[in-house]
């Protein structure tokens, strides 16, 4: 049994620019998140709105032409990761920091087992008995719905896309990290592995005293799993609270347009409506202003001008101007 | 368009520790995707859904059964022949990250088929060019953009629709869709969806939709039909709304009672349906293939398998020897 520590981590005005031909542009503006000890965040957003570099930098693993401009990613226990590189940074990640990255589909080694894999992780962090390691990887595997052995047995090309992502998560969860990351984990599952996943992950979670944050474009997804949720834009976090009250009661406009464009499952099918336009790009990201205002219907004149900073009140953070001034009752915990 | 009947396929596995272990894919598996029709197949992981979308699109043979595309069955062709048939069905790859060439940008993914096409009708540079910018507003991003750039440089709901657009380039009579808006985000999947139904509408295209959204097999027409296929068998089908609405089969009221429900705003539907234990794709069943997991199964389940009709005068196709209607999908809280 491992010792329950469930780090917190502070994501202070962190900005992070992709080099491109028209210059360094910012992916995130000046994010700020904080993930409470112990809970399971959500963040989902537009393709683009910059979740996958977030995800990224909470491992300091923002690839060239990417980079980390400004800003600290403060875990407990570990420091500002924003500041640590070489072996320091080898060590936290897979053991400190679990993380599926998005592309984890992809990611496995087509010319070795996922076994071999697997002991190649272990030897690279120094774990003593790769037997165990072993074992729990079939355990794992076997709790996710899978025949452990043959799994580990299989070449990436022999595994449907779905057995692949599962493969993924279990190294994510097999060095025992405190922290986890999950970028998009349950993407390419049918409902019931992705209901067992889900159960599985918040199992695990509870059970090792986890803090843990899910990145997802599904919003079923977090609200099935997740505490609190984060929803981002054009790189900022543009609201974030308790996920019921986020689903149940949104504020920011954008989290409006975004439950209403969710496909229905009953009724009449046209309930859902496409948010208009479309999201910005690195390129189209206005320089002023709020960057949801293209598409917003409550858009004032101030909107084109001024950047909405977060506003918390109680549980919920959101960032603009029309939410800006609506007062809902405190609650107890600080979210932002 | 094309039909399928019987189609089998076993992947045998070599060089395991444990002794090779056949996969069977597809138990024969009946199809039929009618000109301008659509057809989603929604499935459990590795249940054989991106097999078949293979199959249907000519990148992968089956064992037995035949294909029929307009007509014409499939298995007596030379390949050449066959070659020429399967070219106007393309294929959406499940995965936009393999998709596409890492080391070309968008601009040379989308212009190398363009370009072939404009040579072989005559048409200009300038067309092609043109044409490049055309696939890219339709599928709802910005050419000017995405055009110079390398798929790395992308999100992922970007490749998707790079993707998308590519298939497009060859004006195909047919689009296998494996999980081709789950990377798209929410706000922009309607867009999407309504893309295919208004190429079907308009351009007579027909789809093959597989998916795990299946909220998302509604919006590409009402007209729809819905497949549900478990351990490489079809064991429900019928119309979209019918099969959502009032599911027959034990395996497709579990399929649905897992969509996770949108608290705050939904509250599960009354008679969610839980399989009895997980998945052991290792088991060899003689009766029916979900008896092991059914919370409804008999002993006539067990010693004969069920096959796919209108057993109990359902609308919908099923196999089960036990079929009854539930109500298991979430349903909206009202305030
Ligand atoms: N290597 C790169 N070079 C240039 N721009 C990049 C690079 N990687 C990401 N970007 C840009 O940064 C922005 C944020 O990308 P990111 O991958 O974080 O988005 P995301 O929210 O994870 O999207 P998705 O839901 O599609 O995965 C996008 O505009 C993207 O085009
Ligand atoms: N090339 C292959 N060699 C061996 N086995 C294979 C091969 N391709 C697929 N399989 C097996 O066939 C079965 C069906 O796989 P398929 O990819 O069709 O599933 P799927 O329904 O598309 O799953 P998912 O929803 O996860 O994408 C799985 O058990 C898979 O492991
Ligand atoms: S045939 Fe029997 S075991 Fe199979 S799904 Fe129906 S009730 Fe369940
Ligand atoms: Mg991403
Ligand atoms: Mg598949």
């Amino acid at each position: 049994m491992t010792e329950s520590f469930a780090p917190g981590v502070r994501v202070r005005d962190l900005t992070v620019v992709y080099k491109t031909p028209a210059g360094e542009l910012p992916a995130l503006a000046g994010v700020g998140l904080t993930l409470a000890p112990g809970t399971i965040t959500g963040i989902v957003g537009e393709s683009g709105s910059g979740k996958s570099t977030l995800a990224l930098s909470l491992l300091n693993a923002v690839q060239p032409p990417g980079r980390i401009k400004e800003g600290s990613v403060e875990i407990d226990g570990l420091g500002d990761v924003v500041k640590l590189d070489g072996e320091d940074l080898r060590q936290v990640r897979g053991r400190k920091v679990g993380y599926v990255f998005q592309a984890a589909q992809n990611s496995l080694n087509p010319l070795k087992t996922v076994g071999k894999q697997l002991l190649d992780l272990g030897r690279s962090h120094d774990v003593a008995d790769l037997q165990a390691l072993v074992r729990d990887a079939r355990e794992l595997l076997g709790r996710m719905g899978l025949d452990g052995a043959r799994v580990l047995d299989s070449h990436q090309h022999e595994l449907s896309g779905g057995m692949r992502q599962r493969v993924g998560i279990m190294l994510a969860l097999v060095l025992n990290a405190h922290l986890v990351v999950l970028d998009e984990p349950t993407t390419a599952l049918d409902m019931i592995t992705q209901a067992t996943i889900l159960r599985i992950v918040r199992d695990v979670h509870h059970e090792r005293g986890l803090t843990t944050l899910i990145i997802t474009h599904d919003m079923g997804v977090a609200a099935e799993v997740t505490d609190s949720l984060a929803v981002m834009y054009g790189g900022r976090v543009v609201e974030h609270g308790p996920t019921t009250e986020v689903l149940g009661a949104p504020q920011h406009p954008y989290t409006q347009g975004l439950i209403r464009a969710i496909p229905r499952l009953s009724g009449d099918i046209d309930e859902a409506r496409a948010l208009p336009g479309r999201p910005p790009t690195l390129g189209t990201m206005p320089r002023e202003g709020c960057v949801f205002r293209e598409r917003c219907p409550l858009r004032m004149d101030v909107c084109d001008t001024v950047d909405p900073a977060p506003v918390t009140r109680g549980e919920r953070t959101v960032a603009c101007h029309a939410v800006g001034h609506q007062v809902s009752p405190p609650r107890r915990k600080e979210y932002a | 368009m094309i039909t399928g009947t019987g189609i089998t396929k076993t992947y045998k596995q070599r060089g395991h520790i444990l002794g090779g272990r056949d996969v069977q894919a597809l138990r024969g598996v009946d199809f039929d995707v009618k000109k301008g029709g659509a057809v989603t197949f929604i499935g459990e992981s590795g249940c054989g859904k991106t097999t078949l979308g293979r199959i249907v699109a000519g990148l992968e043979t089956c064992d037995s059964g035949e294909i029929v595309i307009d007509g014409t069955p499939m298995s007596g062709l030379r390949h050449r022949q066959r070659q020429a048939h399967f070219r106007r069905i393309q294929l959406i790859h499940q995965d936009p990250y393999s998709a596409l060439n890492p080391t070309r940008t968008i601009y040379q993914t989308l212009h190398a088929p363009l370009a072939l096409r404009a040579r072989q009708t005559g048409r200009s540079k300038a067309w092609a060019e043109e044409r490049a910018r055309e696939l890219l507003t339709l599928v709802g991003i910005d050419p000017g953009y995405v055009l110079p750039r390398y798929p790395h440089q992308l999100s992922g709901g970007m490749r998707q629709r790079v993707v998308i657009a590519r298939a497009l380039t060859v004006d195909p009579e047919m689009l296998v869709a494996d999980e081709s808006v789950s990377m798209i985000d929410v706000s922009l999947r309607l867009g999407i969806l309504a893309l295919l139904k208004d190429l079907r509408e308009r351009l007579g295209v027909s789809v093959l939709f597989i998916t795990h959204d299946i909220a998302t097999a509604r919006y590409i027409g009402e007209d729809g039909e819905l497949y549900v296929i478990y351990r490489g068998q079809v064991v429900e089908r019928g119309p979209t709304e019918t099969v959502i609405s009032a599911p027959v089969h034990p395996y497709t009221q579990a399929l649905l009672s897992a969509i996770p429900v949108l608290r705050g705003v939904e509250r599960p539907g009354a008679e969610r349906v839980e399989p009895t234990e997980a998945l052991d794709e290792r088991h060899v069943d003689t009766g029916c293939l979900f008896a092991r997991r059914c919370p409804f199964r008999t002993d006539e389940c067990e010693a004969e398998r069920p096959s796919l009709g209108n057993g109990g005068g359902t609308p919908q196709e099923h196999a089960c020897f036990h079929p009854r209607p539930r109500s298991v999908i979430p349903v909206e809280a009202c305030a």
